[in-house]
């Protein structure tokens, strides 16, 4: 069967506009393409630029940072030191609280009159010599009057000597003693409330562990 | 329709091809015609940038922009803070009394 000269024609047509709508079709691609490359490239350039900028500019930004966060940051810190201390305080009252309780005898599980003897033997070891003046308050000075000749024994079983006088004028602490050597050239403070201050001093971290805020 | 009809037709289809071709080309250049227009923007407006940033100009949105995020930064930071500093006063009534019970025993002498 041959082809009609029609026939032929439409073919002609056919795959002309095919070819015509493929060179299009690619010359669209083209374009998109480069304009694609075109777009990444002003991105890059943008980006460079800034990072330029940055550099350039970089102290000033960091300082604007440093000048608001690390304010902040420093606020904070003290909010959490206060926050900390604040209940560390309460800690250490409560302490002063179950101290006064044990100076005053309400506490059965201490011993106070042994814990005021161990308290001047310290103290006089530390001060050394013979004679001393003890202060205390009117309450463990009552008991030292009335018991003077037993404690004299127990700080002479101690060190090996000690004679002990006890300053008639009362002071105001919770417990404990301030002791004195007879020429009165050696003070030596052993309070409770003294003790519980340099106590403070010495363990506060430790007791921030047991709390767990540390 | 003869051959000649045929022929004719295959000359007019040519030109449609040709002008196709045209057609392409012009599309080609003018997508790298805008290309060339966009990076030379982008070049220059990187340049104008970066010389005005040498000499301190134009920086004060960067400043701004720093400043507002440093602002969310310390907002956060407080708000870490102040979470923990509360948490600190959740602390138990047993941790507090093992904590003076500890205190007792270094202020009282052994």
């Amino acid at each position: 069967m041959s082809t009609t000269p029609l026939e032929l024609e439409t073919q002609l047509i056919e795959r002309t506009i095919k070819q015509r709508n493929e060179l299009l079709t690619r010359a669209g691609e083209s374009a998109e393409k480069i304009l694609k490359a075109a777009e990444e490239e002003v991105e890059r350039i943008g980006a460079e630029s800034e990072r330029q900028i940055l550099s350039l500019v970089g102290s000033e930004l960091r300082a604007v940072r440093d000048r608001i966060v690390g304010g902040a940051e420093l606020e904070g810190r003290k909010m959490m030191m206060l926050s900390r201390q604040e209940l560390l305080s309460k800690v250490f009252d409560a302490a002063r609280e179950r101290l006064a309780e044990v100076a005053e005898g309400k506490d059965k599980s201490s011993d106070y009159e042994d814990i005021l003897v161990k308290l001047i033997i310290e103290t006089v070891t530390a001060i050394g010599g013979e004679e001393f003046i003890v202060s205390a308050n009117e309450k463990d000075l009552a008991y030292l009057k009335k018991n003077l000749k037993k404690v004299n024994e127990q700080v002479s079983d101690a060190l090996g000597e000690g004679d002990l006088k006890l300053d008639d004028e009362p002071i105001d602490v919770i417990g404990g003693v301030v002791i004195r050597n007879s020429d009165g050239t050696k003070t030596f403070h052993n309070t409770l409330e003294g003790r519980l201050v340099n106590v403070r001093s010495r363990i506060e971290a430790q007791v921030g562990k047991t709390l767990g805020v540390i | 329709m003869g051959l000649e009809s045929v022929l004719s037709i295959g000359e007019r289809l040519q030109r449609l091809l040709t002008e196709a071709d045209r057609e392409a080309e012009v599309k080609v250049a003018e997508a790298q015609r805008r290309a060339e227009e966009m990076l030379s923007k982008a070049r220059v407006d990187a340049e104008r940038r970066r010389t005005m940033a040498q000499r301190g100009y134009g920086i004060e949105e960067l400043l701004n922009e720093a400043e507002e995020k440093a602002k969310a930064e310390a907002k956060k930071s407080m708000k870490d803070y102040k979470a923990k500093a509360e948490a600190l006063k959740e602390v138990t009534e047993e941790k507090i009394a093992e904590a003076v019970t500890l205190v007792l025993q270094e202020v009282l002498p052994r």
